[in-house]
């Protein structure tokens, strides 16, 4: 584990009875954004209140900032944030009372408190509504509130599970857009959602998970680049045809998308081969380019191949 | 890191700031100033405070109603102070300690409204998120309760023993007279104090709705006091009581308040007559009182095994 290391996962296991949450987990995690990926029962919140030091792995080794979780988990959790998924504010209260409460709670003086939460709700743009209850708020206004409250004790990492659930398009832009600032504040994000273009939008550095064990762990950007398709157009109809049949007598993968020819490189000769073969067709090249893949195209791809 | 970038300058009266993010670097307490933190926000959510009239009702009525019985009797004082019947007592120090009903409907209303929510509304996780456990949990929230109901059942005692004081012929005589109410007071009221909160809110733990646990609080009261008391039956009418009277729960604080104000159990109650009954109500007592905080300390484990 390097010092700049965020996260050390060593071979962390969970089972509840027979079920297992998390499968031998490895991994290291450098700071900044990073976004746990999977779908629903991945592991994600699992992973979560291990780190938070509210559920116990059966077996491994979990660090955050080089602090052991199992030897002081009082120490990790004072500086972080949480902001569960779930809806989890008293309804009966402003949310500048709730933020502030909060912040005193999480170790701060009591004036310090009230000041930061008057701060964080400003940042994160329910200043004009931090003294009305949330018990009216609509839906991104809570989400907001929930950013709000895990801020308020300026932590190292905030732990965010589904900060976009239930938000309008609108709001989940806001939203990431905040989560997308953290960074400069040198706040650290771990982001657990199910919709990976979220994380491909913020995160620059994403930790796959499905049924418990990893798929994936690298920088989103290399992850994008390491599996690409090209995208070939020779013209379109009936060229593109040809050209479909030919690849797939070779055994090479490759889909028509919109008249192009979208070819995937899964071997390091699969270029030469494209080549070679549209050469020998005699079939113009109009565009041969390099296709960014979507995460759901690399979360498929590694999850079918583990 | 600091940022103020004006988001414009093109307004010669002003410029609007984007205060951006502020880093903490002050002091940071741990479990001790969270649980605090925690016990604070609970006692301002008991009073109401910070929260609409409606909510503030309950505790000042209830301090009012307490309060009523020493009013009476230091008025009754004064009024007869130059009379042969200045000696008469409407109530006494002892007889001041649990006697109000009222306190128990305030517990009744007050240990859910500061319990049930967390749990109802899913605020525990975010609580557990921070530097706090689950004991640190039970200890704010009863400590919460405890010091309310010990300064709502002290203060009335309070205004009895300073208006006695000042209605008798002389204030300082009065007070060596009834020095020992200065500790039996305080120690019977803590013994009481906590033994309502630690029931009061280890029901309300039991369940995420108010009412259910409110209902559940009265109805332990009453249906232990009425199947203690058809066990009993009528003492007066009895050369001894029963054991059987340690059923009721009501009552156990209350052998306690006469353990520390008599010395023993008082001769007109249920236990009178009954062999170690001083001792069978300290065990009920404390049997009670530790099953009310196992029952907090299972319900706020919180970390998963």
């Amino acid at each position: 584990m390097t010092s700049s290391t965020l996260l050390h996962l060593s071979e962390v296991t969970k089972r509840y009875g027979p079920v297992t949450a998390l499968d031998s987990l490895t991994a290291e995690v450098p700071p900044g954004r990073i976004g746990v990926v999977g779908a629903n029962g991945a592991g994600k919140t699992t992973l979560f209140r291990i780190l938070l030091g509210l559920a116990r792995p059966t077996a491994g080794v979990v660090e955050v900032r080089g602090v052991s979780v199992a030897d002081d988990p009082i120490g990790v959790r004072s500086r972080l944030g949480y902001m569960p998924e779930h809806d989890c504010l008293p309804l009966d209260q402003t949310a500048a009372d709730i933020v502030g409460t909060f912040g005193e709670i999480g170790g701060l003086p009591a004036r310090a408190a009230r000041q930061r939460a008057s701060d964080v709700l400003d940042l994160v743009g329910l200043d004009e509504a931090r003294f009305r209850s949330v018990g009216g708020f609509s839906t991104g206004m809570r989400q907001r509130t929930k950013l709000a409250q895990a801020l308020v004790g300026d932590p190292d990492l905030v732990l965010l599970d589904e900060p976009t659930a239930g938000l309008d398009p609108a709001g989940r832009e806001e939203m990431l857009a905040l989560v997308a600032r953290l960074g400069t504040f040198g706040i650290s994000v771990l982001m657990a959602t199910h919709l990976l273009d979220d994380v491909q939008q913020v995160c620059d550095h994403v930790l796959m998970i499905d049924a418990g064990r990893l798929v994936v762990s690298g920088l989103t950007e290399s992850l994008l680049e390491r599996t690409g398709v090209v995208t070939v157009d020779v013209g379109g109809g009936d060229a593109s045809e040809l050209l479909l049949g030919e690849l797939a007598i070779l055994g090479l993968t490759a889909e028509m998308v919109d008249g192009t020819v979208e070819m995937a490189l899964e071997t390091e000769n699969d270029l030469d081969r494209l080549r070679d073969v549209i050469a020998r067709l005699e079939l113009p090249l109009y565009r041969l380019g390099s296709r960014l893949t979507s995460l759901d195209e690399v979360f498929m791809q590694r999850a079918a191949h583990r | 890191m600091t940022s103020t970038r004006p988001v414009t300058d093109h307004h010669p009266t002003g410029a609007v700031y984007d205060r951006g993010y502020r880093p903490y670097d002050g002091p940071r307490g741990g479990r001790r100033a969270a649980t605090f933190a925690l016990y604070r926000a609970s006692i301002r959510r008991a009073l109401g405070i910070r929260r609409s009239w409606r909510q503030k009702v309950a505790p000042f009525v209830l301090l009012g109603i307490v309060t009523v019985p020493a009013i009476v009797n230091v008025g009754i004082a004064y009024v007869t102070r130059d009379s042969i019947a200045n000696r008469i007592q409407f109530i006494t120090y002892r007889e001041y300690v649990g006697v109000s009903s009222a306190l128990l409907v305030f517990v009744a209303i007050t240990a859910p409204d500061i319990v049930c929510p967390d749990r109802r509304q899913r605020v525990l996780p975010l609580l557990f998120a921070r530097p706090l456990t689950g004991v640190d949990y039970v200890i704010a929230k009863v400590g919460a309760l405890f010091s309310i109901l010990f300064a709502f059942s002290f203060l009335p005692q309070v205004v009895l023993f300073v208006g006695q004081a000042l209605v008798s012929d002389s204030a300082l005589d009065y007070t060596r007279d009834n020095a020992d109410i200065l500790w039996k007071v305080p120690v019977a009221v803590a013994l009481l104090a906590l033994f309502y909160a630690v029931i009061g809110v280890a029901i309300a733990s039991l369940t995420s709705r108010r009412i259910v646990a409110g209902a559940s609080f009265i109805g332990l009261f009453l249906v232990s006091s009425i199947t203690s008391g058809i066990l009993v039956g009528d003492v007066q009418e009895q050369a001894t009581g029963s054991a059987a009277a340690l059923i009721n729960v009501l009552g156990l604080p209350l052998y306690l308040r006469d353990l520390v104000f008599l010395g023993q159990i008082d001769p007109e109650s249920g236990l009178k007559g009954v062999q170690n009954g001083g001792l069978y109500a300290v065990l009920a007592y404390a049997a009670a009182l530790g099953l009310g905080i196992a029952v907090l300390l299972r319900r706020y484990r919180w970390t998963e095994r």
